[in-house]
């Protein structure tokens, strides 16, 4: 104890005690701050950091030198002879491609239904499904896009032999940034951190609302030649097109094994005739 | 345990030992130290959250703009595609017109539709204008004004960027009216500009409760407080005088007029001297409570292709549609249509790129509190741009202060701030530089001259508000706002009453709005030199009193009782600062701005109150 020597006040009273006050001039350097560091790094690696979930707006990718950039939608529906077919699973064994139109009539739909819009007509859309692959078994649907039937073209038709003829629309869609544009985004997250998918692939149906079924579509139509037989085929080849996001662009181009598709060449869907 | 002695042991009697005694210290805390390796912590959702938000210095910003637009001047074009796609007024003078003459010789006349000054254009497919006619000539290119590209449709006319107060400089500003000999002309840096009265409408000395007074009347609100003083430059003598009192007795003069005792300053002050004035807060400490004034300038730190304009939903404005059919009859190229003046569609703004504000100063060295939303007209359809220089160059954009736009009413002319030999009032870059003007023509008429402002780009600069800065009070006073203005091209679209084409009529828009992204605190803070540990590096030392005075920056998610600061959504790791606009599209002499009732009258006539002392 040479080393030290130290005053105490006995204190008055009743008190047992001495208040020794010690004043540390020192400390642990930094060794604080780093447990500090470290607790925060167990804390995210516990709850995690906070992703980014936002979405981007892909737009259809430029096209003719830059100056389009419209994407362009037809969807066939099977006929026989312009109308409705009696027994499609039986009629498509001899159909040939031009059987495939781009019109509601062969649907079911009347020129009078699609001209004044009943509810069955504009309830009826077309779904667009984004996968992440090809194989049926282990794809994921992560988005879908609606194209509603008040969009697209339309052709001149008769709703009555006494009445002047009318505009009727037609599944034939041309998307774009101003105009018809429902549909002509795809949003999808701008961070590939979560998921990173560069490409999907696109499949169609149509809701038939005066029926309440979905009508499935294809990309080719299907007569007789599809390889192997007109019911057994290997649906990745003709259920799916191909969408290629560019993440610095901020854009989508969509293609077959022909090349791409949606511009001058329209995306062609037909539809598909269960057995 | 009263009178406690202790006595060595030898010296208590007599043959006794000295003896080891001990008195018990308990050593008694109230803190426990933390080892390494035995710490607990309460993970806390709201606090976590807390925590990621402060950490945060990325932002999305999100706003929505609500067009307010009075299409107001009609004119004459020849120029067919335009002709053929006006919203027609006058149309049977103008067809017996044509049918005593020839009538390719005679213009139509009508408004501009709304399309050409909406922020997405919609007129995409109308034949001969947007979407080419082929040519009956072989060979020949087809009609059309502009190839319509979709993806260009909401940069066409208007331009979104993201900016920020990026400095502080100065620009030679003007004021004019009818009953000034000459403008007002001044250097921002040097304060509030005025107008010196002395005597009465009668010629008599001013009084004011039988003192003598001299009378500074500004074009501008002032922003002085009483007991303050004013640092006046005059013919080129500086000196400091106590305010006595404001306004001249009639409404709403308080802001804009300051009176002054004279006690014989006969030969300093004479009736209608211009010259400015700076604001001393305490005139024994004018190094610290001086203002300082200049213009802001911004930096733009987004390109035009990184904004995401859309509609906002269904959304209308009050106003509704202004339209009208225009019958095959009574259109130049026979084909009917509807013709649209004013709609009412809402946009929203909205950016792909990020925007981290973490290396980012403002004009005052502080962290940015506010980004802007910066709007640019760049009217690529060639319909506007018309006048040219001295030189002969196509001259653009105007850009001005709030106090130029009130037009010269007896002459019914815009103020000479706006001409187009005016170099001040050009947009001009950061090196004074005017931004390039395109030029194109079209086979329609090889003849006409159409031009555009070409579209600025990240890291251009724009100019902003002329403000007010106070060390002493750490505050900025946005003074006057900026303006911009555009006017028509004469060559293609004339208008007939404004036949001045070196200082057209036109159409005003604020180009810049604050979006509040952090805030400053109300209270001011000052720190010792002797202990800086919490004093921020944008703090400004004061010599006077060897001390550092700031205003705190509040967390996000903290509003005082004045409203200072943010409280807006933060997800996925970044801030959604939100708010909403209304972007006026003003025409000439209509705009309801302070300087028409209020300093323009009170310069040399009586103010119009807004409301009465009733109200």
């Amino acid at each position: 104890m040479n080393n030290n020597s130290y005053k105490f006040t006995l204190p008055k009273g009743n008190d047992k005690y001495i208040n020794i006050p010690i004043e540390i001039k020192w400390g642990v350097l930094g060794q604080d701050n780093a447990v500090e560091e470290y607790q925060q790094n167990v804390v995210e690696d516990i709850i995690g950091v906070p992703g980014d979930f936002e979405v981007l707006r892909f737009a259809h990718a430029p096209y003719d030198n830059n100056t389009k950039t419209d994407i362009k939608y037809d969807f066939h529906f099977f006929s026989v002879n312009g109308g409705v077919p009696s027994n499609p699973s039986s009629d498509v064994t001899t159909a040939v491609s031009t059987d495939w139109e781009i019109s509601y009539i062969p649907e079911g739909f009347l020129t009078t239904e699609i001209y004044y819009y009943v509810k069955p007509f504009t309830k009826s859309f077309f779904k667009l499904d984004f996968y992440d692959s090809k194989d049926a078994i282990t794809q994921t649907n992560y988005f879908t896009v609606i194209l509603p039937v008040q969009q697209g073209f339309t052709v001149s038709a008769m709703t009555s032999a006494y009445q002047p003829p009318v505009d009727i629309k037609i599944p034939s869609f041309k998307l774009d940034y101003v105009g018809d544009k429902e549909g002509f985004f795809l949003y999808w997250l701008r961070n590939t951190k979560f998921l990173d998918i560069s490409k999907f692939y696109m499949t169609a149906k149509f809701f038939d609302a005066r029926l309440g079924v979905f009508v499935k579509m294809m990309n080719v139509p299907q007569i007789p030649t599809l390889v192997p037989s007109l019911f057994r085929f290997n649906p990745e080849d003709f259920f799916y097109y191909e969408i290629r996001l560019d993440y610095n662009e901020k854009t989508y181009e969509v293609w077959d094994t022909n090349g791409r598709r949606g511009t001058t060449n329209p995306i062609k869907w037909y539809e598909y005739i269960n057995p | 345990m009263d009178d406690i002695r202790i006595v060595l042991g030898s010296l208590r009697y007599k043959t006794s030992t000295n003896t080891n005694l001990s008195i018990p210290t308990p050593l008694v805390q109230n803190t426990k130290n933390l080892q390494e390796f035995d710490r607990s912590v309460d993970v806390n959702l709201a606090q976590v959250f807390d925590d990621e938000r402060q950490k945060s210095t990325t932002f999305r910003p999100v706003c929505k703009f609500q067009i307010l637009f009075n299409n107001s001047y009609s004119g004459l074009t020849n120029y067919g595609p335009l002709e053929n796609n006006l919203y027609y007024v006058n149309e049977n003078a103008t067809l017996l017109q044509q049918c005593s003459s020839s009538p390719g010789s005679i213009p139509w006349q009508g408004f501009p539709q709304y399309d050409e000054f909406d922020f997405i254009r919609s007129d995409y497919n109308v034949s001969g204008y947007t979407v080419p006619i082929p040519s009956t000539v072989p060979g020949q290119a087809p009609l059309v004004h502009i190839d319509f590209i979709s993806r260009s449709a909401s940069t066409y006319n208007w331009n979104h960027f993201v900016s920020y107060p990026y400095m502080n400089i100065d620009k030679v500003m003007s004021f004019n009216n009818e009953n000034l000999v000459n403008p007002l002309t001044w250097n921002a840096v040097d304060g509030i500009p005025f107008i010196v009265v002395i005597l009465d409408s009668a010629g008599n000395p001013l009084l004011e409760g039988g003192n003598s007074i001299i009378r500074f009347k500004c074009p501008v609100k002032h922003g002085l407080s009483e007991s303050e003083f004013i640092k006046v430059k005059l013919n080129g003598y500086v000196n400091t005088y106590q305010i006595f009192s404001f306004g001249d007795g009639s409404p709403g003069t308080e802001e804009y007029i300051v009176n002054i005792f004279n006690i014989g300053y006969v030969s300093i002050f004479n009736d209608g001297d211009d010259g400015t004035f700076k604001r001393v807060i305490n005139n024994e400490n004018p190094n610290d409570t001086t203002s300082k004034y200049y213009v802001i300038q911004h930096k733009i730190i987004t390109d035009v292709n990184d904004a995401v304009l859309v509609n906002a939903g269904f959304e209308k404005n009050i106003f509704g549609v202004n339209k009208k059919f225009e019958s095959r009859v009574y259109t130049p190229n026979k084909v009917s249509r509807v013709s649209i003046k004013e709609n009412s569609q809402s946009y929203t703004l909205s950016f792909n790129k990020d925007i981290d504000v973490n290396e980012l100063r403002d004009n005052q060295k502080r962290p940015i509190s506010e980004l802007y939303i910066s709007t640019v007209w760049k009217g690529y359809f060639g319909l506007t741009f018309g006048g040219v220089d001295n030189t002969g160059n196509p001259v653009g954009l105007k850009q001005g202060f709030d106090f130029n736009l009130s037009p010269l009413t007896s002459f019914n002319i815009p103020q000479s701030w706006w001409r187009a030999d005016n170099s001040n009032s050009n947009f001009v870059d950061s090196n004074g530089i005017p931004y390039s003007i395109g030029t194109y023509s079209t086979y329609a008429d090889s003849s006409i001259r159409f031009t555009y402002l070409k579209s600025l780009k990240m890291g251009d600069t724009i100019d902003g508000n002329y403000c007010e800065w106070n060390d002493y009070e750490q505050k900025e006073r946005v003074i006057s706002e900026m303006y911009h203005k555009f006017t028509f091209n004469s060559n293609v679209f004339d208008l007939t009453f404004s036949d001045d084409n070196n200082n057209q009529f036109g159409y005003y828009y604020k180009p810049n709005r604050a979006m509040r992204i952090r805030g400053f605190s109300d209270y001011i803070e000052t720190g010792s030199i002797k202990n800086m540990a919490d004093v921020p590096d944008y703090s400004y030392f004061s010599t006077t009193y060897n001390s550092f005075i700031w205003r705190d920056l509040y967390t996000y998610g903290f509003k005082d009782n004045s409203g200072n600061g943010v409280d807006y959504p933060f997800l996925n790791g970044k801030h959604y600062p939100y708010d909403n606009f209304i972007f006026r599209i003003i025409p000439e002499g209509t705009n309801y701005i302070e300087s028409s009732l209020h300093n323009y009258a009170t310069l040399y006539g009586a103010a119009q109150p807004i409301t009465d002392n009733c109200e």
